[in-house]
C-alpha cells in the first residue's frame, strides 16, 4: 500500500495522509476516489441547498435515507464505470475517524440532567435489552439454520450468536437522523438515544466475546464469567477514562484565558484522546467519548470565552454533519458490489426476528421497569422506543470486521445486515412520523375552530408548564444533591476559573442582558409595549360579527404570535444550534415583566395616595393589587453601555424606586424620602400615566422619561441571585434594616454580592 | 392542624419535628380526600418545597417562586405564582402548596364513580376549570371582563400585535363565549366554551398521580 503513494493522483494522496489505516489495496483508485471525494464535497453543500430547498422532503424522508440513496447512485456509477466493486468502507476509517465526531456531538449536547434522571431506565434498556435481543436473535436464527431446507446448516450456534449480537446494536447515528423529524417528548428522546449510546459497551463485549469463542476450541464456564466481568470492565473503564480526560480538559481550560484562540482545540483534542485511549485498551471508546463530552460540557462552558464556546459548538456540528454524510454515502456505495450472497430464508428471518425480538424486548422490559419509575411509560412510548430501534453504520462496520477465515458465510451476513439496515432506515424511518401522529390523534371533532381555541389551548399549556416547573418536574434526588454538593465544594473550585458566576443561568441572563441592553438603548423598544392605559379603553357598542376571512386572519395572527411553550430541552437538531426564537421570546417576556414590576412598584409607592381601587388593576399588567412585590434590581456599572452615566443624576429627583443606586440602603432611603415628598410630584407622575399621551408630559418629566426606557434596559432584566446558593447570612443581614415598604429581602443582598463579581465580566472579549 | 406554617426561625429540632409531622398531616390530608396523592409523591414534593424554601421557615414567599428560572420566562409566570397564595397572604405553607398542585392531578377512571356524595375532589374537571378561571379573573368578580382578557392576551402574545388587533381578538373571544350579552365571560360560559377541550388532559401532570 505504501508504494502506491508515489504514483497516484492527488485524490489518493489526500487519503494517504490518514496513514496506514486506509487500506484500499488491489484496487486502482484514481478515478473512483476522485468521484467520491468530489461528490462528498458537493453533497454536504448539495445537501444543504438541494434537500433543504424542497422543504417537505426532509420531513417526509429522513436525511439518512437520502444520503444512502446518493451513495447507492454513486456506487452504481462506479460499478458501472469500473466493472469492479467500489471501495468498501473500511472499518478502521469508520471507527477511528467517522464515528467519534458524531458521538462527541451527541454527547456534548446531551441534556445531562435528563439523562441522569432516566439513567436507570436507559441502562436497563441498553444492557438487558441488548442482551435479550442478541441472544434471542442468535438462538432463533440458529433454530432456523437447523432446518436443512434452507441450506444454512453450516452456521454454528456461536456464529449465530455473534451475528445476533452485532445486529442488535441500535445505532445512535440513525436514531438521531430519524428523530430529528419527529418531535417526541424529551424523555422519550433521551431514552432511545441514551440507550443507543450505552449499548456500545455491550455490543463491543459481546462481539469480542463471541468472536474469540468462535476461534477457541473449547469453552469453559469460566470463560463465560470472564465475559461478564469483561463487560463491566469495558463499560466502566471507558467511562472512567472519559471522565478523567474530561477533568483534565476542564483543568486545562482554567488557565487558558491568555490564549483564547486555541481553547476549542483542547476540547476536541481531549475528547478524541479519550476515544483513542479507550480503544487502545480495548475498552468502549464510545462510552469514553460520551463521558468526556458530558464532563467537559459542564465545566469548560464556564471557562472558555463566549467566542470559543460558539466556535466549539459550530465546529462540532460541522464535523458531525460531515461524518454522518460520509457514513451514509459509504454505506450506499458499499452496498453495490459483488460481496453479497443472497439467501431468502436467512435474510427474511433475520429481519423478522429483529423486529419481533425488539418489540418483545421493549414490551417485557417496560413492564418490569415501570414498577420502578415514577412516570410510567405508556403504550405509545413503548411503541416509539421499539420502532425507533434503528440499525445503522455500527453493525455495518462490525460485520465487515468479521474474519472471513472463521466465517465462511461472511457474505451472507453482509447481505443480511444491509437488508436490515436499509429496512430500518428507510421503512421505519419514513413511517415513524405518520405512525406517531396517528397514535396521537384524539377523538376530537373538527367543528369550526374558534379563534379563542388557540388562545385557550396555549393558555392551558403555559399554565401546565409553569406548574411543572414549580414541581421541579422529577423532583429531587438524593444522589444528585449529594453530587451537587461535592461538585460545588471541590470540583468547581478546582476546575473553574475564579471570578466566574457560579450558575450558568446567571451567565445566560448576563448574555441576554448584554445584547439586549444595547439593542434596547438604540431602538427604544419599550415604546411598543402598550401602556396600561390603552388596555383599559373600553369599546362601547356592539361587537360586529366577523367574516370567515377575518377570522382566518385572526387565527393566523395568533398562531404566529402566541408565545411558544418552553421546551425543557431543545429537541436535538444536527443542523442547527440553539433556539434563537425562544431566546427572543424569553427576552420579551422578561422585559415586560420588569416593566410591569417597575410600574407596579411605582404604584405601590403612591398607592397610599388617593387612588381608586379599580384603577390599580389597570396598572399592573400581571398582578392584582394586593401583591407585595419584591424589588428586583441589580445595578451594574456597565460603562460599556451606550447611555451615558450622566443621566443618573438627572433621575434623582423624580424617578421611582428603580433608580440606579447600587446600595440597598440608599434605595430604602430614597423610598422613605419619596414618601415624604410633596404631593405635586406624584400627581405629575400620575398624570403622566393616566394621560398616556406623549404630549401631556411636564417638562420636568422629559429627562426622566426619555432616558428612562433606555436606562431601564441598561439595567439587568431581572436579578439573578445565585440559585440554590444563598446562604443564611444573606438572610440574617436583611433583618437588620427597618423597612417601610415591601421588604426586598435577600434578593438584593445576593445581587450586591453578585455585583462585585460581575465587574470582571465587564470587559467584552 | 399540626405544624402548618407559621414557623419563623426553626431550630434543628423544629425541622426534625416538621419532617416527622408532615407525614402525619399528609395522612390527614389523604384522609380528607381532598388531595389523593401517593406517598412517594408527597415525599418528593415536600423535598421540592423545602429546597425552594430558602428562608427555611416552612413557608414559601413570592420570591421563592420567582427564583425558579423557568417561571421567569413563562408568560403567565406571575399569575401562576399568585395562584398559590391565598387571598391577601404572602406566604404559603406546604399544605397550601399541595392544595394548589392537587388541581393538576390526573383524573383516574376509577375515581369517577367513587364517592358521589363526598366533597368533590380538587382535581375534578370543574375544579380545574375553576382554577384556570381564577387565573384570568383578578378582581374575583366571577367574570372575565374584556380588560382582564386583554391583559392575559397581551401577556401571551409577542409585541408584534398591535393594540387594535389584540382588542379585536379579545372582542371576538368574548363574543364567542358570551351568551347573556354582558360582554364578559362568566364561569358558566367559560365552562361551556371549553366543553370540547380536553381539560382533564391539558391540566394534568402525569407524575402527580
Amino acid at each position: 500500500m505504501i508504494q502506491k503513494n508515489e504514483h497516484n493522483s492527488t485524490g489518493y494522496n489526500l487519503l494517504s495522509l490518514y496513514g496506514k489505516h486506509v487500506d484500499f489495496c488491489e484496487i486502482n483508485l484514481e478515478a473512483p476516489l476522485k468521484i467520491i471525494i468530489v461528490s462528498v464535497n458537493a453533497s454536504p453543500g448539495g445537501k444543504g441547498s438541494g434537500f433543504h430547498l424542497y422543504h417537505k422532503l426532509p420531513s417526509i424522508v429522513p436525511e439518512s435515507c437520502l444520503l444512502i440513496l446518493v451513495g447507492l447512485l454513486l456506487g452504481g456509477i462506479i460499478f458501472g464505470a469500473e466493472e469492479k466493486s467500489p471501495p468498501v468502507m473500511n472499518s478502521d476509517v469508520f471507527f477511528l475517524y467517522l464515528l467519534p465526531p458524531i458521538v462527541l456531538d451527541a454527547g456534548y449536547f446531551m441534556p445531562t440532567r435528563l439523562f441522569f434522571e432516566n439513567f436507570g431506565t436507559i441502562f436497563w434498556y441498553a444492557v438487558v435489552g441488548t442482551l435479550w435481543n442478541a441472544i434471542g436473535i442468535g438462538i432463533s436464527l440458529y433454530g432456523i439454520c437447523q432446518i436443512s431446507a434452507f441450506g444454512l446448516t453450516d452456521i454454528t450456534l456461536l456464529q449465530n450468536l455473534l451475528f445476533g449480537s452485532l445486529i442488535s446494536a441500535v445505532d445512535p447515528v440513525a436514531v438521531l437522523a430519524v428523530f430529528e423529524n419527529i418531535h417526541v417528548n424529551e424523555q422519550l428522546y433521551i431514552l432511545v438515544f441514551g440507550e443507543s449510546l450505552l449499548n456500545d459497551a455491550i455490543t463491543v463485549v459481546l462481539y469480542n466475546l463471541f468472536k474469540s469463542f468462535c476461534q477457541m476450541r473449547t469453552i469453559k464456564v469460566i470463560d463465560i464469567f470472564a465475559g461478564i466481568a469483561n463487560f463491566f470492565i469495558v463499560g466502566i473503564g471507558g467511562v472512567l477514562i472519559g471522565i478523567l480526560l474530561g477533568f483534565v480538559a476542564a483543568f486545562t481550560t482554567r488557565f487558558t484565558h491568555k490564549i483564547r484562540v486555541i481553547e476549542p482545540l483542547f476540547v476536541f483534542l481531549y475528547s478524541y484522546l479519550s476515544y483513542i485511549t479507550a480503544e487502545m485498551f480495548h475498552l468502549s471508546g464510545i462510552m469514553a467519548i460520551t463521558a468526556c463530552a458530558m464532563t467537559m460540557n459542564k465545566y469548560v462552558e464556564e471557562n472558555v470565552s463566549q467566542k470559543s464556546y460558539t466556535t466549539i459548538k459550530y465546529f462540532m456540528k460541522m464535523l458531525s454533519s460531515v461524518s454522518e454524510t460520509l457514513i451514509f454515502i459509504f454505506m450506499g456505495v458499499s452496498t453495490v458490489g459483488k460481496n453479497h450472497e443472497w439467501n431468502w430464508a436467512f435474510v427474511s428471518f433475520t429481519l423478522l426476528f429483529c423486529l419481533i425480538w425488539r418489540a418483545l424486548g421493549v414490551f417485557v422490559l417496560t413492564q418490569i421497569i415501570n414498577v420502578f419509575r415514577t412516570i410510567p411509560l405508556t403504550f405509545k412510548d413503548q411503541f416509539i422506543i421499539a420502532y425507533g430501534g434503528l440499525r445503522g453504520a455500527i453493525c455495518f462496520s462490525l460485520v465487515f470486521l468479521l474474519p472471513p477465515a472463521v466465517f465462511p458465510r461472511k457474505k451472507l451476513f453482509i447481505t443480511a445486515v444491509i437488508v436490515v439496515i436499509f429496512f430500518t432506515v428507510f421503512i421505519q424511518g419514513i413511517t415513524i412520523r405518520p405512525l406517531v401522529e396517528f397514535l396521537d390523534v384524539k377523538r376530537s371533532n373538527k367543528k369550526q375552530p374558534a379563534v379563542s381555541e388557540e388562545i385557550y389551548n396555549r393558555f392551558f399549556d403555559h399554565v401546565k408548564t409553569g406548574i411543572e416547573d414549580v414541581c421541579g418536574h422529577w423532583g429531587h434526588n438524593f444522589w444528585r444533591d449529594k453530587f451537587k454538593k461535592f461538585d460545588n465544594k471541590y470540583l468547581r473550585r478546582l476546575l473553574i476559573r475564579e471570578n466566574q458566576p457560579k450558575s450558568s443561568i446567571v451567565s445566560l441572563y448576563k448574555k441576554l442582558e448584554i445584547k439586549h441592553a444595547i439593542e434596547m438603548a438604540e431602538s427604544g423598544m419599550i415604546s411598543k409595549v402598550p401602556s396600561s392605559v390603552s388596555l383599559s379603553d373600553y369599546h362601547e357598542g356592539k361587537i360586529k360579527p366577523l367574516s370567515p376571512t377575518e377570522m382566518e386572519n385572526m387565527r393566523e395572527i395568533l398562531t404566529k404570535n402566541l408565545y411558544q411553550i418552553r421546551h425543557r430541552t431543545m429537541s436535538y437538531n444536527r443542523h442547527s444550534l440553539a433556539a434563537d426564537a425562544s431566546e427572543k421570546q424569553a427576552k420579551e417576556i422578561l422585559i415586560r415583566r420588569r416593566h410591569s414590576l417597575r410600574e407596579s412598584l411605582r404604584k405601590t409607592n403612591s398607592l397610599s395616595r388617593e387612588r381608586p381601587a379599580a384603577a390599580n388593576t389597570k396598572r399592573f399588567l400581571s398582578l392584582p393589587k394586593n401583591t407585595k412585590l419584591p424589588e428586583k434590581l441589580r445595578v451594574r456599572n456597565k460603562t460599556s453601555s451606550r447611555v451615558g452615566d450622566s443621566s443618573d443624576s438627572e433621575l434623582d429627583a423624580s424617578t421611582t424606586v428603580l433608580n440606579l443606586r447600587p446600595r440597598a440602603g440608599k434605595i430604602l432611603r430614597d423610598q422613605r424620602l419619596r414618601q415624604q415628598r410633596p404631593l405635586p410630584e406624584f400627581r405629575v407622575e400620575w398624570k403622566n400615566e393616566v394621560d398616556g399621551s406623549q404630549d401631556g408630559r411636564g417638562e420636568q418629566q422629559d429627562p426622566s422619561t426619555l432616558p428612562q426606557p433606555s436606562i431601564g434596559f441598561r439595567q439587568p432584566l431581572l436579578t439573578r441571585p445565585r440559585f440554590g446558593t444563598l446562604s443564611r447570612e444573606d438572610l440574617t443581614a436583611d433583618h437588620g434594616s427597618a423597612r417601610p415598604m415591601p421588604p426586598p429581602r435577600l434578593v438584593r443582598q445576593a445581587s450586591q454580592g453578585d455585583r462585585q463579581r460581575n465587574k470582571p465580566e465587564n470587559q467584552l472579549y | 392542624m399540626k405544624k402548618s406554617g407559621s414557623i419563623t426561625s426553626p431550630s434543628w429540632s423544629d425541622k426534625f419535628s416538621q419532617g416527622l409531622f408532615f407525614g402525619l398531616f399528609c395522612h390527614e390530608m389523604c384522609f380528607l380526600q381532598f388531595i389523593w396523592v401517593s406517598h412517594s409523591q408527597i415525599t418528593r414534593l415536600y423535598s421540592r418545597f423545602t429546597s425552594l424554601d430558602k428562608g427555611e421557615n416552612g413557608t414559601l414567599s413570592r420570591e421563592d417562586f420567582q427564583r425558579i428560572p423557568e417561571l421567569a420566562i413563562n408568560p403567565l409566570g406571575d399569575r401562576i405564582i399568585n395562584a398559590f397564595f391565598p387571598e391577601g397572604e404572602d406566604q404559603v405553607n406546604f399544605r397550601g402548596f399541595m392544595r394548589t398542585l392537587a388541581h393538576f392531578r390526573p383524573i383516574e377512571d376509577n375515581e369517577k364513580s367513587k364517592d358521589q356524595n363526598g366533597p368533590e375532589p380538587l382535581n375534578s374537571r370543574s375544579n380545574k376549570l375553576h382554577f384556570a378561571f381564577r387565573l384570568y379573573d383578578l378582581d374575583k368578580d366571577d367574570k372575565i371582563s374584556r380588560d382582564e382578557l386583554l391583559q392575559v392576551l397581551r401577556m401571551m402574545v409577542g409585541v408584534n400585535i398591535s393594540d387594535e388587533q389584540l382588542g379585536s381578538i379579545a372582542d371576538r373571544t368574548i363574543q364567542e363565549a358570551d351568551q347573556d350579552g354582558d360582554s364578559a365571560i362568566s364561569f358558566a360560559e367559560f365552562v361551556k366554551v371549553l366543553e370540547k377541550v380536553d381539560v382533564e388532559q391539558k391540566m394534568s401532570i402525569r407524575f402527580l398521580h
